[in-house]
């Protein structure tokens, strides 16, 4: 089952070695991850399908060329209205190497976690697991674990980190939702393990109390 | 029969390029294999003469009168894999000690020895490599003298190393802290045999009682965790992985693949299957010679008795460090032992007897305590007068009544040095500071 959705997946990027955000978003979500509500705007067109899009708007660009959004300032926060969606839209899809737009529903705040899949050259399929953003830059906190691991495994490959106490919540804060980011760090431990697959990156997850939300995905074929 | 017995335990060894001089490695590796000849048939093989070091020689493999346990090859890398066609099903292990092969950028002629091998039924170890040491079997294909490499005595540590650098260094370090080995094996470039086949036989191998072992990388990483876990089942194994630095390339974000430099997989793999590492070649020696005085035992708790309070803070600060608990004694005890003692004993854990140490203060202590933690560091500075010969007997009759691990610390001066002495032969290890006390410590601790 698995491996025919990412088959799919590699026969819709045509021997290109990305999958694009919206197609690996798409996977995440038809395998029960919980990813931002959003609509794929290709290049050309000028506004999303009516009803399509929830204000506040993060809008993307969607490039097999573009590493880091943010570095490359491809992506726009807060787009608060039609406006504001259509001079992002003019704006990013206007980009060298643009596809289109993504545009998703905004989501703010949550602990930002990193959830990933590699070859390893020794050890075949690994899954990661880090706290995202200056952790994962600075301090390079994370842990790895033979791919796939099972919700057990996931929830060990978590508690592997310096700042695992983060996640069960520090100076009042609530934990996170351990079961949806056990239930992320598996699927991703699945999808490399097919080992159809050269890397992929969620990163960053964003971790509530309530739920584990992929706000970016990257998938990297061999 | 285990995979590799006529391996470890050869009956009959055939030596290309066995030479009469030890000038030359062929000569070495001849005086160093004559004492097996009392077990095992050698034959030299070396068409230039009849006879080498009082053995009949052979010109070439076609003179073997029949089928060898292993054959040696010294000869030069280009004519490794014609020996091995002709030594086809008329070998079963063969020890390449030859260089210049994938170490030297020649791939293609390591590909040929493994094709060889292969189709001819023989595995392989090497090439590039020192071979096997055993000192139950006598069995010693090292290269190099044993007035320049002092070999180890006979003991229960079991080493397997991918460097023969680090083999030598590891040699050095396990003669001068009295560590015996049961078997080591340097593989060297790998073709066929590495770590994982040697685990593989060192767990049922009844000399063996750890393994300590030195890795740069693994081919096959998921049998190599097999194998390990395996062994571990049976006896500890402790694995120190050189190049650590990361392996990733440089990039301007974080991603999987940058993050995943092979060290931090590796790492994370080992702690995934419970396999012990040290993090540093000392660690190595130190956890090696505590693996082979005492066995592993649950727990994470130590308790630190001392007659100096610096080197109780040093065990301490390396405890924590360690991830080990110096748990404070429970109240009971605490009021006990300051009843017992002066007032200005330090009484708590780290215990501190002072100065005015007795030696029998140490069994009080001990024997009050040794139900209440898993393990005990024990120092005791032998600078002063209340240390004497008698704590060796006492340290004996503790290590005897507990059964739990504890390491030792103590000074170098005579009594010193008796006192180690005594604490060795009872089953305590020593080391020459607080902080490796500990980490020694911590490899019998799980």
């Amino acid at each position: 089952m698995l491996k025919e959705k990412i088959q799919r997946l590699i026969e819709s990027a045509g021997g290109e070695k990305i999958i694009l955000e919206h197609e690996a978003k798409g996977l995440l979500r038809e395998l029960g991850l919980d990813v931002p509500r959003g609509v794929f705007i290709e290049r050309g067109k000028k506004s999303a399908p009516a009803g399509e899009t929830v204000f506040p708007a993060a809008v993307k660009t969607v490039s097999r060329l573009i590493k880091s959004k943010s570095g490359a300032q491809a992506l726009r926060l807060g787009v608060r209205d039609e406006n504001g969606l259509g001079q992002a839209i003019d704006e990013l899809a206007g980009m060298e190497g643009a596809l289109g737009v993504l545009v998703e529903e905004m989501v703010t705040g949550g602990i930002e976690a990193i959830a990933g899949g590699t070859m390893d050259a020794q050890f075949g399929p690994v899954v990661m697991f880090g706290l995202g953003g200056l952790f994962v830059e600075v301090f390079e906190d994370v842990a790895f674990a033979l791919a796939p691991v099972n919700r057990e495994g996931a929830l060990w490959l978590v508690s592997q980190i310096k700042g695992h106490k983060i996640l069960k919540g520090l100076r009042g804060m609530p934990p996170v939702d351990m079961d949806a980011l056990a239930g992320a760090v598996v699927t991703v431990s699945e999808i490399i393990a097919t080992g159809l697959v050269a890397e992929i990156d969620l990163n960053p997850v964003a971790l509530f109390p309530d739920r584990a939300v992929v706000l970016d995905a990257k998938i990297f074929l061999p | 029969m285990k995979a590799l017995e006529a391996l470890f335990n050869p009956r009959s060894i055939a030596v290309f390029g066995a030479a009469h001089t030890e000038a030359k490695l062929g000569g070495t590796v001849m005086k160093n294999l004559l004492p097996m000849s009392r077990k095992a048939s050698i034959f030299p093989i070396n068409p230039k003469y009849g006879s080498i070091m009082g053995i009949k020689s052979l010109r070439s493999a076609a003179e073997l009168p029949g089928r060898v346990d292993l054959a040696i090859l010294m000869r030069p890398a280009p004519e490794v894999p014609g020996i091995l066609r002709e030594l086809a099903n008329r070998a079963s292990f063969a020890i390449i000690v030859s260089a210049g092969f994938a170490e030297a950028g020649e791939a293609g002629l390591q590909e040929e020895v493994k094709k060889a091998a292969s189709q001819g039924g023989i595995r392989v170890v090497g090439p590039n490599c020192m071979g096997i040491f055993n000192t139950c079997s006598g069995l010693d294909t090292l290269i190099l003298p044993p007035e320049r490499l002092r070999r180890p005595a006979c003991g229960n540590v079991a080493v397997t190393t991918q460097s023969g650098a680090v083999m030598s260094s590891v040699f050095e370090s396990m003669v001068e802290g009295g560590i015996g080995t049961s078997i080591t094996a340097h593989y060297g470039n790998a073709a066929d045999i590495d770590e994982s086949d040697v685990y593989e036989y060192l767990a049922d191998d009844d000399q063996t009682s750890a393994v300590i072992s030195y890795i740069e990388s693994v081919r096959d990483g998921r049998r190599f965790l097999e194998k390990a876990s395996a062994l571990s089942l049976k006896k500890p194994l402790l694995v120190l992985k050189a190049g650590k630095g990361r392996a990733g390339q440089a990039a301007a974000f974080s991603h999987t693949g940058r993050l995943a430099g092979r060290y931090e997989v590796f790492r994370s793999v080992m702690r995934q299957f419970g396999l012990r590492e040290a993090a540093t070649f000392e660690e190595l020696i130190d956890g090696a010679k505590a693996l082979s005085y005492q066995r592993p035992k649950k727990g994470r708790s130590v308790f630190i008795i001392t007659n100096g309070g610096g080197a109780g803070v040093l065990a301490s600060d390396e405890s924590a460090r360690q991830g080990l608990q110096v748990n404070a004694l429970p109240k009971d005890k605490l009021k006990k032992l300051k009843a017992l003692f002066p007032p200005f004993y330090a009484i708590g854990n780290p215990l501190d007897l002072t100065a005015q140490v007795r030696d029998e203060d140490y069994q009080t202590v001990l024997n009050e305590i040794k139900d209440g933690y898993d393990g005990f560091v024990i120092i005791a500075l032998s600078a002063v007068t209340g240390i004497t010969e008698k704590l060796g007997g006492i340290l004996s009759g503790f290590i005897k009544d507990a059964g739990k691990p504890a390491v030792f610390h103590t000074g170098r001066d005579a009594v010193g040095k008796q006192l180690a002495l005594m604490a060795e032969t009872a089953g305590i290890p020593c080391y020459p500071t607080p902080e490796r006390c500990v980490r020694a410590l911590g490899k019998l601790l799980e």
